[in-house]
Order: C-alpha cells, then structure tokens, then sequence
C-alpha cells in the first residue's frame, strides 16, 4: 500500500483529553504521505456502552460510527482498544442483527486499522527515521492480544535512533484500566495499576509508552494520586518527536 | 434414568438444531503435538532415561546397580511379581526378602514394590502399566519405591504412539515420576499416596 | 473507601494480606511455569502453542456440536467394555444415582478424587446426610474438607492458604502435633489417608475426558489419589459432565499435552490413566463393577444458548493463574465451584433461574483477554463475557455499581451536533464541585488525578491548519 488517503479515528479520549494524540497522528500519517481526512461527525466507537452489557445503546453508537466512516478509505485509529472494539467487537454486537448492519461492520472492521499496525503492515514501513534519545517503557496493551498491534509499535519504536525500548516484568498483565471496570471494581484496579507502575518504575525509564490513552490515563493518573509520577506517552507521540528531531529532508 | 437419557439427548439435539453450521471434525498430522522433548528415532532407550530423570524418576540398565541402590535405601523387604521373583531376586544379588503375595493388611510393611510394565514412553519419561502386565495395581502403588521392569523394546517414542497402541487392557497407566502434590504453598513434595521413588529397570532376559 | 461498590470490589478488598499473597503468587507462578514448559516443547514461529491451542479448541467445538452423536457412541462402547451408564438431568438426580449404586452394594465408605462435577453437585455433603463417609484424598481437597471450607481454586484447591493454617487443622483433627513443614503434612496425610482407601467399599471420580470410539475414561492426578480409589476398591464411579467427550482415542493426545502443561507445566501428569471397564479378570486389585454417571446439570442449556463455547473447557486453571482479576480477589469472591475467568462465565450460567444473582461475575473483569490467550482450547472467554453483560442488563439483572447511564452516553455519541457542543460544554465538568459530579467520575477522581479536559482542541486545530482539510466526502 502506498501513501493512500486515510480517515482519521481520532478516538473519543482524544476529542475530550489527549488532543496532542491526535494531532500527532495525522503528523505521523503525513509524514508517511498519507491524505488524512478527519470525519467530523464522529462520536466515539461505541466500547463504553459495549463493554458495560448495554447492548441498545452500543448499538445505537455503533451505528452512527458505521455511517460516519462510510467512505471507502482505510480508517487508522490511535488506539488498539477502538481498533479492535472497530473490527472484531462491533461484529460480536452486530450478532443476530439485521443483515445490512453485519454487512457494514464486517466491510468497516477490515479497513480498519491501529496506527502502529498500520504503518509496519499497511505500509510496509519498518524503520523509523528520526532521533530520540530515551528510554522507553513499553506496555502492551490487552487489546493487542490476538492482533499484530504490539508487535508493529514495537518495532517502529526499536528501530528509532537513540531509542532503548526496555520490557516491563508481567508484561501479558492488564493494567486495571477496563473502562467502567474502574469505576465499578475501583479497589482491584488500583491493585492492578499500582502492579503495573511498580514494574514500570522498576525500569527507570524516561517514559512509558503505549499504543493506547486509555491505559496511559489510568497509569499516570493513578501514578499522579499516589505520589510518584510517571511520563507517559502515546506511540504517536514518540513517533512525531524524533521527526522533530530529525534532519529537514527527512521531515519534508 | 431411561427418562434422563432421552431428556438430556433431546434437550442436545434441540440445541443442535438451531445451529447455523457445525464444526467439522479436524484432521491433523499423528505428531502433531509431538514435543521438542521427544527423542530422536532410533533413540528411545536414551531419551527415556533422559525424560524419566528430568520428572525425577531414575533408571537402571543392570540389576546388580539397582540391587546395589536398594541396599543404600536400606530396603529389604517388598513385593515382587511372581513371574519376576526367581531370576531377578538372584540378578538383583544382596539380601533382599521378596514377597510374591502382597497383604493388604500389612501394606506398609513393604518398602518396595517390583512390578512389571507393558512398556513406557521416551517423550515424556512414563512407564506404561496394564491389567495384564502388572500383577498388582497395589504393588506399583502403595509402597515408597516402586520399580517397573520394562523391556527396551517396548519403549515407544512418544504419547501419541503410545495412546495408538493402548489395545484392550481395561485399564492402562502412564506413570511419570514419582507421585507428587505441590498443593501447599506451591512446593513440590514426592510420595503423596503413591511411590515417592519410581524406578525402570530396562532390561530384558535374553 | 467508595460508598457504591460492587460485593466483588469489597470482597477482594477486605481479604487479609496473608491470603491475597498466597494467591497472587501462587497463580503468578501457575502461569509462568506453564509458559516456560510450552514454549520449551513448542518452540516456533508462527506460535505452535497457539496452532495447538487451535486445534484443540477445534476438536472440542466439534464434539459439542455434534454430542447427540457422540454421547450415544460412548454409552454403546462403554457398555460393551461391560461398564453401566447411567444418565443425571440435573445435581439432584446425580447424587440419587450414586446413592442408588451404593445402596444396591450395601456400601457405607467412599473415597473420593477431585472432580469438578462432584463439587458442583455438592455430592459429598450429600452423601455425608445419607449417613455415608465421603473422603476427599487429593491433598488439597483433604484439607478443604477438614476446614468445612469451599476450594479457591480448580487445580489447586487450597491455594488461598498457607502452611501455618493447614499445620492448624491438622492438628485441630487430630492429625499429629503442630508442624507446618510440607513434607510433615504430606506425610500424615499417606499415612492417614491410605487406610482409608483400603478400607472403602467404593471410589468416585470424575473424567477428564471420555473418548467416544472406545469408551476409554481418562484421568489425570499428580498424587496418585485417584490410582489407589480403583487400586483398592472393588466399585468404581465416575460422574461425567456430558460435555468431556472428545471423538477419537487420537484426539487424547493433543487434549492431555495440552491439558498437563496448561495446569501444572508438566508434560504429562504424572498419572495418566486409561480406563475402559472393570479390572481384567487376571488383576486382583481394582473394580470389578464400574459406573458412569453422564450429567447434564444445565449442560444442555448452555449449548443451546450463545456461550457454548465455555463447554469446551478442560479445568486447567490457567485462565485462573494468568487473570489479573482472580490474582487480586481470589477464587472466593467469585462465590461458586468455578472461579476465575471460566467461573465467571459458568457460574452464572449453572445457575439457570438464578442468573440475575451471578450477573455481576461477568463483569468481574476488565475484559483483558489474558484468559483467552492462555486457554488450551481457545474459548473466546471475553467475548462471553460480554455476552453475559449484555444478557444481565436485558434480564434486569442488579446494575453495576457507579456505571454511568449509557443511554445519556448514547445520545450523545450518536448525534454529532449535541457530541460537539458537550466536548466544549465538558471543560465545565472539571469545575463542578465534587457532589454534583456524576458519581463515575467521583470514584474515577478518588484513584485517579483526571488529565485537563481538552474537550474540541484537536477539532480546532485540525480545522486551522493552512491546509484545507480533506473532507472524507471529496
């Protein structure tokens, strides 16, 4: 595939916190000479209804995603978590469904894509050009499990210039984020997430980085409430600042 | 209970029925789940010591060396299958009292039980125990050594091979290592109900 | 500390230090160990554990889908290798079955394995009111049966526990004086437990699987528990679970590699045993008459229903070990037989009526997938997950605690107009003193310090750009 037209899935996070997210994203796509489009009817990919058991109304978000993102044009979106909830969630919700919207969501959830996986297996690109000298810390997110999401993050990552990419210890563990699961099983997953900053801290590293906001908001934000802060980054962020660090002509 | 049987089988044929499509049935190739552990054809008798000392069971090929062994354990009194008494109560040599009956009354008395196996397992390190083989299922059980007489010949490469030629003996068992639970604290400890010590000795009359 | 908590939330919350580290390492080292051990003896690329795991799934979605079949081709084998077969609609009928077989025997003592179908139709604690001893002789199931307790775990049962308890009940049932050193309670446990074996009219196990082209009953025990009830006893029954079936005698070989890595990371267990009928005529320890009890129990409903997939489920454990949730709550709060993951679906879903009670063990989980990627048979166990959430929420079932409206959420999310002017009209949200926020994001707040809202920032910049943007519609 080669520098095609793009519709951007900024991500409900985004929209509402991580604007830099997004804007780094469409700065990585370009960069790649892809045409980003950014459809601004969208909503959200309609996980959080989905993943509370309010089928109804996941639905009903669901539905106006699959119109949002109509065109035919490869949908690429910062997160793994509404990549999958995109291609593999919607055709669990859209069971026993009217045939037009299984139709829709199976055409959507193949031309969807997670940034990184996107790049590395849409594009080809395996390098990352650019510098930056950092150690990284990098947490898979879960809903890379079963995907090549990890694996294509991690490779951009390592092949940067300057970049030290160091494994975190139970890395296959979830960091306790789970969406509403935060809010409904507060104390297990501050159990989780304070496992996950002991081994993210045990590393020492300048950032953590991950594919996903949502586990990035819960790390930091539980990390900022028990007093021992911790920089987090989203892989698009990591991506744009070693273009910024790089030579012009690599940037043009 | 014929009333059962037809509920149950009517409650899955109606549950059967509504579906889309079923599932054929795979086919795969015989060593599919072979492990890396398997050994190399040709190299059974090796790769079965190898496996039963890596599940902590032991092996010997010459009877005087388990003779020699047992005396170290200080055992001196077990079970021995009748057909293997005579020839290998003079192979094992040293002074060992062996009961050809076992007595379910005074089954602590014995600090060993010789059994013979139908055969064994390289990948994994199992013996294999049947009805017919084995003259006593308490024999290969309950007493802290237990020893499985087991011909080099019959030692098959791997699970798979070994499940292939499971026959019609009503009842067959790999053995792999002594007995063991890890039930406290996640610590291994050897001879829960069974042998704390399994032993083959790989050996064939000629 | 939050006033709206699920039971689940405090139940893991209020457990003592000693427990929630027994099972957190516990598991954690459950899990390791069975990784380690499959990637050693499947080493490659693309994953040969995950082709394995596959096909596995494969063969046992096969059988449910065809357990008519199946279950009718076992029953003629087993009978014809001289076994009695008798079928259980549900728990009640299970236990009369065998207490029938016990009567008819005239059998007051019985040994028991561990079996997972036992424990869920309680058949110990009804065999106890019909006057009969029922003894658990896996070491584990022993001491839960010592304590009056419930199993916290379905391969290892006291994991919840630690060595200082178990020296205590030993030596409050007169099992010798105080010591907590392992291989002194191993040792008490032979010597107390092997009289009782020979002393038994009659063994019950479960099956961990039935092939049905032999009838061949596989069971699968590392103590040599399950060897010595038909070593010593002269009656075998096994109750079976309608769903252990796997079609051909080669298919036990994929299942038992898998199986015994998956629990303990072995490569086999160190019991394997293989059973058709009564002993041979020739042996003169073992059964002379076998029974096996095929039971339904609410099997039948679940494969009529959109979670059939959990039937496939071999009780390995390592959804168990690997689930981030279990590590922090223990099987206990999951209030059932089946805990972790594989409880969270089952539990509920055994209930039948009393669906509506278990509905919130489904979203026990914060749908990590971990469960699914370690499963010997690849139950899509998220996904059921959901499933159940779904069914919960249109059953009416208690709704979670602290969930934010969905319908309002929904409302937004679907109209773009509305959606944009809330992105703005959230910067707001953050200012609003804490009592009038909505209760989510107060229990968010309490664990959390909240990122500043940045609501419609990148719709602003992206529009700004000097170049124009490209409209999707172009």
């Amino acid at each position: 595939m080669k520098a095609p037209r793009v519709q951007l899935m900024a991500t409900c996070l985004a929209d509402a916190f991580f604007d830099d997210v997004a804007r780094a994203t469409v700065e990585v796509l370009e960069h790649l000479g892809c045409e980003v489009s950014f459809p601004e009817d969208q909503t959200c990919c309609s996980q959080p209804a989905f993943n509370s058991g309010d089928w109804p109304a996941a639905r009903q978000v669901a539905r106006h995603c699959l119109r949002v993102f109509n065109d035919a044009a490869p949908v690429v979106v910062p997160s793994g978590s509404c990549a999958r909830m995109v291609s593999h969630g919607a055709l669990v919700l859209f069971e026993g469904e009217p045939e037009v919207d299984r139709t829709q969501a199976a055409e959507l959830a193949q031309r969807t894509w997670e940034l990184g996986d996107f790049v590395v297996r849409g594009l080809g690109v395996v390098r990352w050009p650019g510098r930056l000298g950092m150690r990284l810390a990098f947490h898979r997110s879960c809903h890379s499990r079963g995907t090549a999401y990890a694996e294509g993050a991690l490779t951009l990552l390592r092949s940067i210039d300057g970049v030290e990419v160091v494994e975190i210890g139970e890395g296959e563990q979830c960091c306790g984020f789970g969406g509403t699961f935060s809010v409904g099983f507060p104390q297990i997953s501050r159990g989780m997430g304070t496992l996950k900053i002991d081994h993210v801290l045990a590393t020492a590293p300048d950032a953590l980085v991950s594919a996903d906001s949502s586990c990035l908001m819960h790390i930091s934000g539980l990390a900022d409430r028990t007093g021992r802060p911790l920089r987090a980054l989203h892989l698009a962020q990591v991506l744009r600042d070693a273009l910024r660090a790089a030579s012009p002509e690599v940037r043009a | 209970m014929g009333d059962a049987r037809q509920l149950i089988l009517d409650r899955v044929k109606a549950a059967l029925a509504i579906l889309p499509e079923k599932k054929p049935l795979p086919e795969y190739p015989a060593d599919v789940a072979l492990s890396l552990g398997a050994p190399a054809p040709g190299d059974a008798v090796a790769g079965f010591r190898e496996q039963l000392e890596s599940v902590r069971g032991r092996s010997f090929t010459d009877p005087a060396a388990l003779g020699a062994w047992l005396a170290e354990q200080g055992a001196t009194r077990g079970y021995c299958d009748p057909a293997l008494a005579g020839w290998l109560g003079t192979a094992l040599g040293g002074d060992l009292a062996l009961e050809t009956t076992l007595d379910r009354d005074r089954i602590d008395d014995y600090q060993f039980g010789i059994t013979r196996a139908w055969g064994a397992v390289a990948e994994t390190g199992s013996l294999i125990l049947d009805d017919a083989t084995t003259s006593r299922r308490l024999g290969a059980l309950a007493p802290w050594i237990h020893i499985a007489v087991v011909a080099p010949e019959r030692i098959l490469p791997d699970v798979g091979s070994a499940i292939a030629a499971l026959g019609d003996d009503p009842n067959v068992i790999f053995c792999t290592g002594p007995s063991k639970t890890a039930d406290v604290e996640g610590i291994l400890i050897e001879g829960v109900h069974g042998p704390g010590e399994q032993v083959a000795l790989i050996y064939s009359r000629a | 500390m939050s006033r709206h908590q699920e039971p689940f939330d405090s139940f893991a919350a209020a457990q003592s230090e000693s427990r929630r580290t027994a099972v957190r390492l516990g598991s954690k080292a459950g899990h390791e160990k069975r990784t380690e051990v499959l990637n050693r003896d499947y080493p490659g690329s693309p994953s040969r554990v995950d082709s394995l795991r596959r096909l596995a799934g494969e063969i046992k979605q096969h059988t449910l889908d065809h357990l008519d079949l199946y279950l009718e081709r076992a029953q003629a084998r087993l009978e014809a290798n001289g076994a009695k077969v008798h079928f259980a609609a549900d728990a009640d009928e299970a236990c009369r079955t065998v207490l029938g077989i016990l009567q008819s025997r005239g059998a007051k003592r019985v040994v028991k394995t561990k079996s997972m179908a036992t424990e869920e139709i309680e058949l110990g604690a009804f065999l106890e009111r019909e006057g009969i001893e029922s003894l658990e002789t896996d070491l584990g199931e022993f001491i839960v049966q010592l304590d009056a307790d419930k199993p916290s775990h379905i391969v290892k049962p006291i994991m919840h526990k630690d060595r200082r308890e178990v020296a205590r009940t030993f030596e409050g049932h007169g099992l010798g004086a105080y010591d907590d050193t392992p291989e002194v309670i191993t040792r008490r446990a032979r010597e107390h437990l092997r009289r009782k074996y020979l002393e038994a009219d009659v063994g019950i196990t479960g099956a961990n699987f039935i092939s049905a082209e032999s009838g061949r009953l596989v069971l699968v025990t590392n103590e040599g528990n399950s060897r010595f009830c038909l070593a010593a006893t002269r009656c075998h029954i096994a109750l079976v679970g309608i769903e252990k079936l796997v079609p051909r005698d080669r298919d036990l070989g994929v299942l038992l590699n898998l199986l015994a890595r998956s629990a303990t990371g072995q490569a086999l267990s160190v019991y394997t045993e293989f059973i058709t009928g009564p002993r041979a005529a020739s042996q003169p320890d073992g059964p002379d008459e076998m029974h096996v009890i095929f039971v339904d129990n609410g099997r039948s409903e679940i494969l009529a229903g959109d979670c059939r997939e959990i039937l496939r489920c071999i009780r390995c454990g390592a959804c168990l070990n690997v689930c981030p949730v279990y590590r922090q709550s223990s099987g206990h709060a999951y209030r059932g037989v089946y805990s972790g993951p594989v409880g969270a679906v089952l539990t509920p879903l055994l209930a039948g009526e009393g669906f509506n009670h278990f509905a919130d063990l489904p979203r026990a989980s914060s749908l990590c997938g971990a469960c699914n990627e370690v499963c010997p048979v690849d139950i899509p166990i998220p996904d059921l997950l959901l499933r159940l959430r779904d069914r919960g929420k249109r059953a009416g079932a208690k709704p979670a605690a602290a969930a934010p409206s969905m319908k309002t959420f929904a409302r937004l999310a679907s109209r773009s107009a509305t959606w944009r002017r809330a992105l703005r009209a959230g910067r707001l949200l953050g200012l609003l003193p804490g009592p009038l926020r909505p209760r989510a994001l107060r229990v968010w707040s309490e664990n959390h310090v909240l990122p500043p809202w940045r609501g419609g920032a990148f719709r602003e910049w992206f529009a700004k750009r000097n170049r124009p943007p490209v409209d999707g519609a172009v």
